[in-house]
């Protein structure tokens, strides 16, 4: 089933789950991070021993009722509670860092 | 009398007949924390200064003789993945030391109705990931049995607190053991509902399929009092739907039937996965002293339980990794480790550098794995066909309830092991949860109880008696749990 996790494949998981090493940690803890991976995906293999032929499942979950309410604020809650542990903000607003850039003026294109 | 002593039904008892004031009781406790938490490292942090004010409150209500919930005034200790208003939160992780939440979660909100007084906040192994609190970022806790030893986790902080007598009572949550393994290891009775009987509003969510908040005390009995004080529907967790009410007569007790699993007394073979002897030995000791009583035990046959383990360390993996993507290092946490807003120059430099800081190892570990098994090419051969084993392991759960009520097994396959023994090998850690997490799997009501008597300073590290049941029989498992100590337990 599973095709070795190579360095390549790690260093695109580590993207895409928006994780960085440090250099040292690249050094010193990459190597075995990957080795566990790969021995725990090997492990996970003992699951084709067990036939699932036919069997439907909802994934993520068990099946329940759909829970309706109005549509109605009951919250005590205050958005200053929230707000006051962000790391920056803004008039009361969750500050982020920009994603669009101003082109200054001055470049030459 | 000494306050520390008294089980939970005792205290709520005590203060009620003024035989001592809620905040005489708050003070005993909270010195002898400062005295002897340094060894154990039981708490993240104390609430020095609002226990005491709450617990002046209740003792208001009392000199006012107004009416009082049983729990009225008794403390509790929270594990650090469940909100409590304005409080530091950690879950035991960097990416939110400084975080304070923003509410309560709905059991604070239930406890605090019945005047429970908030102790402070119990390590615990990072975003409740790890079965010993080594994964912790502030350092683990200790067994209160043997300090060489750990206590257990992912909830090792709430166990070793009640097992050392720091809190009468605690708050636990329960994804693949992480309350039953730690009380196993510490001696204490720790009990992880079904699946839908504990709003999780308010606990940081793991593993949103399986997670459970879960009571913690020195007895069934007073488990089954705080189980009672926490569960029911809430409106903030649909999956929440709360467990018939009722209780179980000792003559309805001793009808209850006891299946014996006998892939859960499976020994360890060379380097494999199996039960230790001596444990074996003492829950064998446990269901004679229930057969001796008149009790039916049969032996039944569940052989999809050497899968759970692949089972589970695919599907919380999944879950891990998209419930952590919040912690995006944009609204959490609120500071990190100085000059460190200097060094990045874009928002998807700043995400990764923060999580990368701010993760442990185990986190970003099953992150990563649960990204792969997410990943297109890959969900099918691993996510899906792990939850359809996983519909397998509650089908055969279901299968055996014609013939038995309740199944009875160790909690765990080893006692309290040394720090250091499983952590260079994540697969041996994760083996710690091979008798706990099929029920998990499968939604299904757990307890695990001492199987005897112990005493720290004595000789013996305890060994737990597990007690699984049918899903949303609760009631039934926690009464057999306290016929158990109550009569049988030597």
């Amino acid at each position: 089933m599973p095709e070795k996790i190579t360095k390549e494949t790690l260093e695109h998981l580590l993207s895409l789950s928006r994780i960085e090493l440090t250099e040292e940690e690249k050094k010193n803890k990459e190597p075995k991070l990957l080795n566990d991976l790969q021995r725990i995906l090997e492990h996970f293999e003992e699951l084709n021993e067990v036939n699932t032929d036919g069997v439907d499942v909802i994934e993520g979950g068990k099946a329940g009722v759909n829970e309706y309410r109005k549509d109605e604020e009951k919250s005590d809650f205050r958005k200053e509670d929230a707000t006051e542990q962000f790391p920056e903000t803004h008039g009361g607003y969750l500050k982020v860092p920009a994603i669009l850039e101003h082109k200054k003026k001055s470049t030459n294109n | 009398m000494n306050i520390r002593d008294l089980s939970v039904k005792e205290y709520g008892e005590g203060l009620r007949a003024k035989k001592f004031s809620a905040e005489e009781g708050m003070h005993e406790f909270l010195s002898v924390i400062k005295k002897e938490d340094k060894k154990i490292h039981a708490f993240l942090s104390v609430f020095e200064d609002e226990a005491l004010t709450q617990a002046r409150a209740v003792d208001g209500k009392i000199a006012r003789e107004e009416m009082l919930h049983p729990l009225a005034g008794v403390p509790i200790a929270v594990k650090d993945n469940i909100l409590i208003h304005g409080a530091k939160t950690t879950a035991a992780s960097r990416i939110l030391e400084n975080y304070a939440s923003a509410y309560d979660a709905t059991v604070i909100q239930k406890l605090r109705d019945s005047d429970v007084v908030f102790l402070g906040k119990t390590n615990m192994d990072e975003f409740a990931m790890g079965a010993s609190t080594e994964n912790s970022a502030f350092g683990a806790t200790k067994n209160p049995y043997d300090i060489s030893r750990v206590p257990g986790g992912s909830s090792g902080g709430s166990a070793a607190s009640v097992a050392a007598k720091f809190a009468p009572m605690a708050l636990g949550s329960d994804t693949g053991g992480s309350v039953r393994q730690p009380a196993a290891f510490c001696g204490v009775v720790g009990f992880k509902p079904s699946y839908g009987a504990v709003s999780r509003f308010g606990l940081i969510a793991m593993t949103s399929s399986i997670d459970q908040i879960g009571p913690i005390a020195r007895s069934a009995e007073d488990v089954s009092f705080l189980f009672d004080a926490i569960e029911g529907k809430d409106r903030f967790d649909t999956t929440s739907v709360g467990v018939p009410s009722g209780e179980y007569s000792e003559e309805a007790v001793k009808k209850i039937r006891i299946g014996i699993p006998k892939e859960y007394f499976l020994p360890a073979q060379a380097g494999g996965e199996g039960v230790d002897a001596p444990v074996k030995a003492e829950v064998m000791k446990s269901i004679e002293a229930f057969r001796k009583n008149g009790f039916a035990v049969k032996e039944v046959s569940l052989p999809l339980t050497k899968y759970a383990i692949s089972v589970y360390y695919i599907i919380v993996p999944a879950e891990v990794s998209a419930n952590l993507a919040r912690f995006d290092g944009i609204r959490y946490p609120k500071e990190l480790k100085k000059g460190f807003e200097k060094s990045f120059s874009d928002l998807l430099e700043k995400y990764k550098k923060a999580r990368g800081y701010g993760f442990g190892d185990e986190a970003k570990r099953r992150i990563l794995l649960g990204t792969f098994v997410l990943s297109a090419g890959y969900y099918d051969a691993y996510y899906k066909k792990a939850e359809k084993v996983r519909e397998l392991i509650t089908r055969e759960f279901e299968s055996v309830w014609d013939d038995v009520d309740v199944l009875l097994a160790p909690t765990t396959p080893t006692r309290a092991f040394k720090f250091g023994e499983k952590t260079d090998d994540p697969l041996q850690m994760y083996a710690c949860d091979m008798l706990t997490a099929p029920a998990n799997l499968a939604g299904l009501p757990a307890l695990s109880v001492p199987v005897k008597k112990y005493e720290i300073g004595g000789k013996e590290l305890p060994v737990g008696l597990q007690i699984i049941g049918r899903q949303f029989h609760d009631r039934e498992v926690l009464a057999l749990g306290r016929f158990y100590e109550k009569y049988l337990r030597v």
